[in-house]
């Protein structure tokens, strides 16, 4: 059965085909979808916003409201103080719906099955933005320059560097890991991309060849797979947003030896404490 | 030397690939288990932990996949 695949080659390519150019920029079916999708998400926000009110009425906008809510305790769980689980919560709410959007995006049925005649043959029309490489790079790009954004404005250039270098940075042994952890900036940036990619273009590549290989019964043999798929595009969009929010609270944080928690007291309704505080 | 069959070495990597994260997994899945034995009041966080540290592990055997798959 290998040797099939041995011979055709990967079903589903490893780079996204380009469908059509605008000047000498190659736009690519993943990149088409990707805005697509970008766009669906901004509606279901707008709509369910329209409908929000105080008393829910509309079960729909209800359910968004409650995946904001199921954001927001994730953030202020991990963050210091309300407030900046507040600031940053737009960030997150954006990357979950939209990596989980591009993640299931890719199992409607349809999406990679229609092709598009082009001068170089045929090419699927449609393809799952989280299954390109140069996509998952992008948002893991935007996620460490935000929390250097951040981390800068917080805590200014000194300070932020300060997390790296501690304060002696002539010191050789600080010196030495102040630059494994600079490069482990780099490295996260490859992880978060590589693993989103990977699960998800794994996962596509996978359903092609379970499906191949049963043959007529494909309907059958695809369906756990299929299943298993939708389980790990919320848990591949969850782990992201769950190592942003760490990422940033961790470069946000002030040194623990000057806690800033007035501005928690404002806010607290006593019911979502963030775990810092207890431990103190 | 001897041509080895290329959907052997597929085989293998799908093999010995699989490996570490069905022991990463495993020991995930028992010590969530245990933890909530434990103490079952904390069942929902220990799950979300769980879940987080399955899907690190799980991006381990999707590389595996991915090399296999997209190699002819």
């Amino acid at each position: 059965m290998l040797e099939h695949f041995a011979a055709n080659g990967p079903s589903v390519p490893l780079a996204a085909e380009p469908i059509f150019h605008v000047g000498p920029l190659a736009v690519t079916n993943s990149m088409l979808f990707g805005v697509i999708t970008g766009v669906l998400v901004l509606v279901i926000f707008i709509i369910a916003a329209r409908k929000s009110t105080l008393k829910p009425k509309s079960k729909f906008s209800f359910a968004i409201e409650s995946l904001v809510e199921f954001l927001l305790n994730i953030a202020v769980e991990n963050f210091s103080t309300r407030k900046q689980a507040y600031k940053h919560l737009p960030l997150l709410i954006t990357l979950f719906t939209f990596i989980l959007f591009a993640n299931l995006s890719g199992l409607i049925p349809g999406v990679g099955t229609v092709v598009l005649a082009t001068p170089d043959g045929q090419v699927p029309l449609l393809r799952a933005f989280t299954t390109d490489l140069n996509g998952t790079l992008a948002l893991a790009v935007l996620t460490i320059v935000t929390v250097q954004f951040y981390a800068i404005k917080e805590l200014g250039i000194v300070g932020h560097l300060k997390h790296y270098f501690t304060d002696k940075p002539w010191n050789p042994i600080n010196l030495f890991i102040g630059l494994i952890e600079v490069m482990g900036e780099f490295i996260r940036i490859l992880t978060l991309s590589m693993r989103l990619f990977g699960v998800i273009y794994a996962g596509e590549v996978l359903l092609h060849v379970i499906g191949e290989i049963a043959g007529n019964f494909g309907w059958a043999a695809t369906t756990p797979v299929y299943l298993m798929e939708v389980f790990f595009s919320v848990i591949q969009a969850y782990l992201f947003v769950m190592l942003t929010t760490v990422y940033l609270s961790i470069a946000t944080a002030h040194n623990s030896d000057s806690p800033e928690h007035e501005d928690y007291k404002d806010h607290s309704n006593a019911t979502v404490k963030p775990a810092t505080d207890v431990i103190k | 030397m001897q041509q080895i069959d290329p959907s052997l070495i597929k085989g293998l990597t799908i093999a010995i690939g699989a490996i570490g994260p069905a022991l990463g997994v495993g020991l995930i899945g028992a010590s969530a288990v245990q933890s909530i034995g434990r103490n079952p009041e904390v069942q929902g966080k220990v799950l979300s932990a769980a879940f987080i540290m399955a899907g690190l592990v799980d991006a381990v055997l999707a590389f595996v996949l991915l090399i296999v798959f997209t190699t002819s």
